[in-house]
């Protein structure tokens, strides 16, 4: 027989308020097999454990049931009371009280009381089925995958590396360095972005404990947190990295002309080529489907001799490369290889891409010198199309207007109704930049209202005011083409409450920051979901921000959402310390609700395996031929999904057996 | 109204115009409105006052407000100095504007009376009332200042006809 004991609790007026907690202790002194009823103002709180910890200790209680909030935050700590006790931690079911009843009930005291009494009925009707169970333990591997080269994955890799742990770092372009490698500089203390990321890009490039795997991505994910089995894809180069110096003649070498990703197709670059001149690593690579197979080069193919010359023929970038990096005579694969390594935990830190001109018809997209704020970065950029100089794309004639458009594609129903935070802040940064260096130059910035919290942001956005940079309220209607390229913005002062237009010579378009189209795949392989807005979503938005619901995936910069490089450095190194800690430990508990066959029950069906979610199920042959299924501990998630369609009912959810569930159905319904 | 267009309007010159007058802080503006919230001269109901006069001044518009009576009305109480959170000492940037409407001879009539009695007299403002007053209270009907002074009155007189309002041509 279970000595059941029920702790009835009023979280402050939560419950309290509404529900009538005596009513329901009394109520609860009636159940069979309950031998002590008790409330307290806060179960949570020392004095009520105490109470639990007390009946444990005198023998009267051996099932505990705690009728209050959620065992989402609570059950652990009331678990620990009975473990603390010597009781099996599973025998304990918590009453959730407060957001299945007080809170919904509000306003319907005698209701509300009523539905927690059945509540309890059920926690109750359940507790005396209760079974112990046991919490298993599984090895950790010692090494962490990153993925995504960008600020936000150079500092988890760097910051997991220095801790003494193994790192994979996955980057899908030549280089890492990512969207921060494009920058010209940075706000609010216009360091030069090349300046500050490039000793990082190379502490990360030459760090003993990091496996650099650039122009690569990720295959495909199993296995779980401790224990993840990736297999990650290098994409084909077509150039030997092993011999490859990163000179570059055959990229100078090479006739192709196709747009250049890094200067945000403001300029072209040849299908031979070095992803940018700080590349880390700097190796070469071949863009084959931009590539022409000059003198019929095709990959694979035979080395014909010129019959004039008796030399090979051969394509000019072979011919070019001093390190004999390139023979376009041996057949590779052009799916690249594939690498098989074992994680334990994972950063993902994939970043985001702005929003192209082309969405937004009505600001005159088409013209050459409507630019997005990424291309003007470029522009000013010295490694950029114009080395640096300042010149309107339609004439290469220096601007003497320029108008800057903030939320293109934020705060706008249509495309994205959240804010994507750094525009204000990078706006007034190449203004101050632009004015800086042409202060004859005139500003007009376009804002619905400047947003600058941050250290040191509304000071550098108030110097703007200072050195003759136009603000105006109002967002921007539309966009006139007007003859010689120039174009006419149509906008509103608000505070001069008169509708304005400017003829502005080049125009800039702060387009929203979003997740990368290709990004689904990958999520999907994670098991990781999107939020609202499209980002990855954290577990909690305030007190998990870089956990997700995959144990051992941590999120870290804008793939969780938008924000600048403090933020995205700071919250690198908080995902970096999160996955780390399993690494630490050294193993990680398994959670015993999870399912388990009963061996002597299975027909051997199959029906289980394609519906478990997570693969954990597999069919294994025994003694006699027969087909039993297995499932992997590790891999369960606790679901339940296999339990309820096994016809021999075979299957059992530990935590959840079907005289549990059973008794809790009759509890609530007779 | 039509649209104006900003990108032709003489916005630099308007500006350091401004800022050659007195008014340096109206590049600080931020339009918060924290000044025309406390201004006599907006609760009065005039129209051109505090963040609004600066707002046009920055847009470049000039000759459509020169002859705006609004400034005069200004009482010089500085609270939108105490209450700005730019320290643009806005009325600082209200009297630069009024010394530019001077030398446009765009001055309130309002103001004419005090100026020539300050001309006159030494006094923007002289009262009868108060000659009784003092009389009442035992004191000589008029203070011992240029008021009855007439080599003070004289000097005043070269003072202000030698300085820039001299060269209004209005005394």
């Amino acid at each position: 027989m279970a000595k059941v004991g029920v702790y009835v609790c009023h979280c402050g007026s939560n419950i309290g308020g509404v529900v009538d907690v005596e009513s329901v202790r009394e109520h609860a002194e009636t159940l069979p097999d309950v031998t002590v009823s008790r409330q307290n103002l806060f179960m949570c709180s020392d004095p009520g454990q105490e109470i639990i910890r007390q009946d444990i200790k005198d023998g009267l209680v051996d099932k505990v049931v705690v009728a209050a909030c959620t065992p989402r935050t609570h059950e652990p700590i009331f678990r620990k009371v009975l473990e603390g006790e010597g009781l099996n931690k599973f025998f304990f079911e918590m009453a959730n009280i407060r957001d299945q009843d007080s809170w919904v009930h509000a306003d319907d005291h005698n209701g509300a009381t009523a539905k927690a009494k059945k509540i309890v009925d059920s926690a109750v009707a359940k507790a005396r089925h209760l079974m112990p169970l046991e919490e298993k333990y599984v090895d950790v591997t010692q090494a962490a995958l990153v993925i995504g080269g960008g600020v936000a994955g150079i500092f988890s890799a760097l910051e997991l590396a220095n801790m003494g742990h193994k790192v994979y770092l996955v980057e899908k372009e030549p280089s890492i360095g990512g969207v921060m490698a494009q920058l010209d500089k940075t706000f609010p203390t216009n360091d030069c972005s090349a300046c500050i990321l490039t000793p990082v890009m190379v502490d990360a490039g030459t760090h003993p404990n990091i496996e650099l795997l650039t122009y690569s991505e990720v295959d495909s994910v199993d296995g779980y947190i401790g224990n993840f089995d990736v297999k990650i894809r290098k994409k084909q180069s077509y150039i030997d990295w092993h011999k490859c110096t990163g000179c570059g003649d055959c990229a100078e070498a090479c006739p192709v002309r196709t747009p250049n990703e890094y200067n945000a197709s403001l300029d072209n670059r040849s299908a031979a080529y070095i992803h940018f001149p700080q590349a880390v690593p700097k190796k070469a690579v071949i863009d084959m489907d931009a590539c022409i197979n000059c003198g019929g080069r095709k990959i694979g193919s035979e080395t014909r001799i010129s019959k004039k010359t008796g030399k090979p023929i051969l394509a000019p970038c072979e011919r070019a490369c001093p390190a004999d990096a390139i023979d376009r005579s041996i057949p590779v694969d052009a799916e690249g290889d594939i690498l098989d390594v074992k994680v334990g935990t994972i950063v993902v830190a994939t970043g985001y891409k702005v929003m192209e001109k082309d969405t937004f018809k009505s600001l005159a997209p088409d013209s050459p010198n409507v630019l997005t704020a990424l291309q003007l970065e470029r522009l000013i950029s010295a490694t950029g199309p114009t080395g640096g100089k300042f010149l309107r794309p339609s004439d290469n004639e220096k601007p003497k207007t320029i108008s800057f458009l903030s939320c293109v594609g934020s705060r706008d129903q249509k495309h994205h109704t959240y804010c994507s935070r750094v525009c204000c802040m990078y706006m007034i940064k190449q203004a101050k930049l632009l004015k800086e260096k042409y202060p004859d130059l005139n500003i007009y910035m376009h804002f619905m209202d400047v947003r600058t919290p941050g250290k040191d942001f509304d000071e550098y956005y108030t110097g703007a005011l200072e050195m003759g940079i136009k603000i105006i309220r109002g967002r921007v209607g539309g966009i006139d083409t007007l003859p010689d390229d120039r174009l006419k913005v149509m906008a509103y002062d608000a505070d001069l409450a008169q509708n304005i237009e400017i003829d502005a010579d080049l125009v800039v378009l702060a387009t929203a920051i979003e997740l990368q189209d290709d990004i689904k795949p990958l999520a999907q392989k994670l098991s990781l979901t999107l939020d609202g807005s499209g980002f990855f979503k954290e577990l909690h938005p305030k007190l998990k921000p870089v956990e997700t619901a995959v144990e051992g995936v941590f999120l870290a910069g804008c793939c969780q959402g938008p924000k600048d490089i403090p933020d995205t450095v700071a919250q690198a190194k908080g995902a970096a310390a999160a996955a780390a800690v399993p690494l630490a430990q050294g193993r990680v508990k398994i959670d015993p609700a999870i399912s388990e066959v009963n061996r002597e029950k299975c027909s051997g069906c199959g029906i289980c395996e394609p519906l478990c979610p997570y693969g954990a199920i597999t069919m294994a042959e025994f003694e006699g031929g027969h087909k039993r299924a297995i499932i992997e501990m590790t891999q369960c998630k606790g679901c339940g999904v296999c339990t309820t369609a096994c016809p021999s009912a075979a299957i059992e959810l530990h935590g959840y057996s079907e005289d549990q569930i059973m008794a809790q159905i009759a509890a609530l319904t007779l | 109204m039509a649209a104006l267009n900003l990108s032709k309007m003489s916005q630099e010159e308007v500006i350091q115009a401004v800022i050659d007058h007195g008014g340096a802080g109206i590049t600080k503006c931020i339009q918060c409105n924290a000044c025309a919230s406390v201004c006599p001269v907006a609760k009065a109901g005039f129209s051109l006052y505090g963040r609004l006069l600066f707002r046009k001044l920055q847009t470049g518009h000039y000759e459509e407000i020169i002859e705006d009576a609004s400034s005069w009305a200004c009482q010089a109480c500085n609270r939108c100095t105490e209450i700005c959170p730019r320290d643009a000492r806005p009325f600082d940037i209200v009297f630069a504007f009024r010394r530019m409407q001077a030398e446009e001879l765009a001055i309130s009539t309002s103001a004419f009376t005090p100026l020539m009695s300050l001309h006159a007299t030494g006094h923007a403002v002289t009262s009868e009332a108060s000659k009784k007053l003092r009389q009442q209270v035992g004191l000589d009907s008029q203070p011992a200042t240029s008021i009855e002074d007439e080599q003070a009155q004289k000097e005043i007189q070269t003072l202000l006809e030698n300085g820039p309002m001299g060269e209004l041509g209005i005394f």
